[in-house]
């Protein structure tokens, strides 16, 4: 093939151009949570508060003077979709990273994609305990939220030593998230040297609790520890106004789902639920995440706060690690991620030195505080939990 | 489990309350059953759909006139039943009669399913895929009967799902439009001969069975909660229901879901909660090899 002068010039241009355009490029970052269906007020209240923090990194100028883009897809709290969803966002969309996850489930299925591709993952909200633990080499799995084993020994605190209460009985669905708590629970009880006075089942989509409830009554139960989403707790709330036998409900931070809060109404008054998080602006940085929030997205309440905060944060422990190790390759943002040496100031926490080689949890038990559903919200329980000098929880080691 | 008179009561009248909602989706399945050996596999949609329709129409009211719940409840149901008898029309329209006319012995189980994942798709896009609270048209305070706690919703369910099946047994006997119906439902080449334009009978009983469906939607969401995913789990349980009572009969459907309404609870106190879906599935295979006509069923006899 023969090239004339112009063409050479005109190729010689082009590929000028296109390298030009290269060091401007985008950093893309997938972005992968239920957006619809059951779970979606915590997928969406994640994915707005990835976005309100990548906008604000961009005006800022970006990370090494390039712009984050994020890809989101929705992967509808499914298994099967989340593979797809994986292998899409590294194989097509070529992700330096991704942040997601409702789901455990979705979590565990789709996770080893991104091990295997080598890019991070942020682990911003799903909670189950071994989704840090599935690779133990060379783990590229973080996460920003509070795992089952610190919920469930929060939970047993509250309801045992704090309370007093001594007859729990446990309610669980019968999904892997549930069954899963429902086992952290009755371990972190039997640390206690106490064991449920019963374990009740219940399935996704049941609107009558009579038998679990009477069972429990049965069984002397002074409280109830709970394990499941939205909806169904809502039924256990209302089965105990309808049974007029109210006991106060203690359970893993899906109590503060909305669908929890406004189908339970009057019942839902009272429950409380560890949260990393509350819609409060007890320092400067909530105070301002929260308006931009509100700014932004045009709501009063967020529908989830928790997932909205630890996904913004997740943003900024990202962009560090990017920025730190100077590169977007996969193994030098998972090794800054480890050994970060800037500290962040997020809205859960400041993070100093969140990650190390061998542990990829951002949060420790003293984080989490309690928080209480109160005139359709959720607001601290103790208000001196989220004051003063315990406004601000550093990571224990 | 200890064993008292007051426990079981009161899984015994929680049993009555859900059973009805079954009996009263299950009716739905009869009555397209009887005009045309087919149904509606869609019925739990028909459902849903009645149900977060019905959430819209009771909230506009209430946002235009101002009126208590209660009122704007009555108002709401006339609008509810004839969206449920359009929708029933559209399924039979769309799904089932050229069926019939080829007939086709599977063309309408596909065709009625596939209606019913396009209308649930169609409601995840309105509506939203999250659960949310149905107004109340009564207090969500619970009477107590005799030491048995009871919500006055629960009571409507129960005596609304037995008006609604009466007028429709009372308006297929009594009235010449009714007396069409049963005569299909007698013979349909028979009825056919005399006169009665089939065809449209049973685009009838589709209406009416998805009005029926459409009414129990607004009727158990106030307990239930309401959103795009009310029916797929309601409706199974339904078919279960038709299955054990007899599609053929109006009556053995009521039975057939209070029978399993009662047995859910009751396993699920006495035996474990984890089982509380296992006797009506042991129900449902006893029925099928013992009296596949169901416990009120009619044989029906083949002539070949």
């Amino acid at each position: 093939m023969r090239f004339g002068r112009r063409t050479l010039a005109a190729l010689a241009a082009t590929t000028l151009l296109s390298s030009a355009a290269y060091a401007a490029d985008p950093i893309k970052i997938g972005l992968t949570g239920p957006f619809t269906g059951g779970s979606a007020s915590m997928g969406v209240s994640m994915r707005d508060g990835v976005k309100l923090a990548v906008s604000e990194i961009n005006k800022a100028g970006g990370v090494m003077g390039r712009q984050l883009q994020i890809v989101e897809r929705d992967d509808e709290a499914k298994n099967d979709v989340g593979v797809q969803i994986a292998q899409e966002l590294i194989n097509k969309e070529g992700v330096v990273a991704t942040m997601g996850f409702i789901n455990t489930g979705v979590a565990l299925a789709s996770q080893r994609f991104y091990q295997e591709a080598e890019i991070p993952v942020i682990n911003n909200v799903a909670t189950g305990t071994v989704i840090t633990k599935q690779f133990p080499k060379d783990n590229y799995i973080f996460r920003m939220s509070a795992n089952d084993i610190i919920q469930s020994g929060m939970i047993v605190d509250e309801a045992i030593t704090r309370r007093g209460f001594k007859a729990p009985a446990i309610l669980a669905d019968s999904t892997n998230y549930g069954q899963l708590g429902r086992e952290d629970l009755v371990k972190a009880l039997a640390a206690k040297g106490l064991k449920p006075v019963t374990e009740e089942k219940f399935n996704i989509g049941d609107t009558d609790m009579t038998s679990q409830l009477l069972r429990a009554k049965a069984a002397g139960a002074d409280v109830i520890l709970t394990y499941g989403i939205g909806p169904e707790l809502a039924q256990i709330a209302n089965g105990m106004g309808k049974l007029g036998w109210k006991l106060p409900m203690i359970g893993s931070w899906t109590l503060s789902m909305s669908t929890f809060i406004d189908n339970a109404g009057a019942n839902g008054e009272g429950a409380v639920m560890p949260q990393t998080f509350i819609q409060s602006p007890s320092t400067p940085k909530r105070k301002a995440f929260i308006e931009a929030y509100q700014a932004a997205y045009k709501v009063e309440r967020i529908p989830s706060p928790i997932s909205a905060a630890q996904g913004y944060d997740g943003t900024y422990l990202l962009a560090a690690a990017i920025a730190q190790a100077k590169s977007t390759d996969g193994p030098k943002i998972k090794a800054a991620l480890e050994n970060l040496t800037t500290k962040v100031e997020g809205v859960v926490t400041i993070y100093d030195k969140p990650y190390t080689e061998t542990d990829h949890e951002s949060i420790t038990g003293n984080i989490p505080v309690f928080g209480l559903v109160k005139g359709g919200r959720v607001v601290a329980e103790r208000d001196d939990d989220i004051a003063g000098a315990n406004a601000v929880r550093l990571k224990t080691r | 489990m200890s064993f008292d008179y007051l426990t079981l009561a009161q899984l015994v009248v929680s049993g009555i309350s859900v059973g009805m909602i079954y009996g009263v989706i299950a009716f739905g399945y009869q009555l397209t059953f009887a005009t045309s050996s087919t149904l509606n596999f869609g019925q739990g949609e028909a459902l849903m759909l009645g149900s977060v329709f019905g959430y819209t129409v009771v909230t506009q009211i209430g946002l235009y006139f101002g009126l208590p719940i209660l009122w704007s409840y009555i108002l709401m149901l006339p609008f509810v039943l004839a969206f449920g008898m359009l929708q029933g029309a559209v399924v039979e329209r769309l799904g089932v009669r050229r069926a019939i006319k080829t007939k086709s012995e599977a063309g309408w189980i596909m065709a009625t399913i596939a209606l019913g994942i396009i209308f649930k798709n169609l409601a995840e896009n309105i509506w939203g895929r999250d659960t949310f609270p149905f107004p109340s048209p009564l207090s969500d305070n619970a009477i107590q009967v005799m030491g048995v706690r009871i919500l006055p919703m629960e009571l409507l369910i129960v005596f609304g799902a037995i008006a609604l099946m009466a007028a429709i047994e009372l308006f297929n006997r009594r009235s010449i439009y009714g007396k069409a119906v049963v005569a299909t439902a007698a013979d349909i080449g028979a009825a056919g001969l005399m006169g009665v334009n089939t065809a449209q009978v049973i685009t009838f009983s589709y209406a009416l069975s998805s009005m029926t469906a459409a009414f129990a939607g607004v009727l158990v969401a106030p307990v239930t909660l309401t959103g795009a995913g009310l029916g797929g789990a309601l409706g199974l349980k339904a078919f279960a229901v038709a299955i054990i009572g007899g599609l053929t009969s109006g009556i053995g459907v009521v039975v057939g879901g209070v029978l399993l309404g009662i047995t859910d609870r009751l396993t699920g106190y006495y035996i474990s909660s984890g089982y509380q879906d296992v006797p009506g599935l042991v129900i449902l295979l006893l029925v099928l090899s013992f009296k596949p006509s169901g416990l009120f069923g009619r044989r029906a006899i083949k002539k070949v």
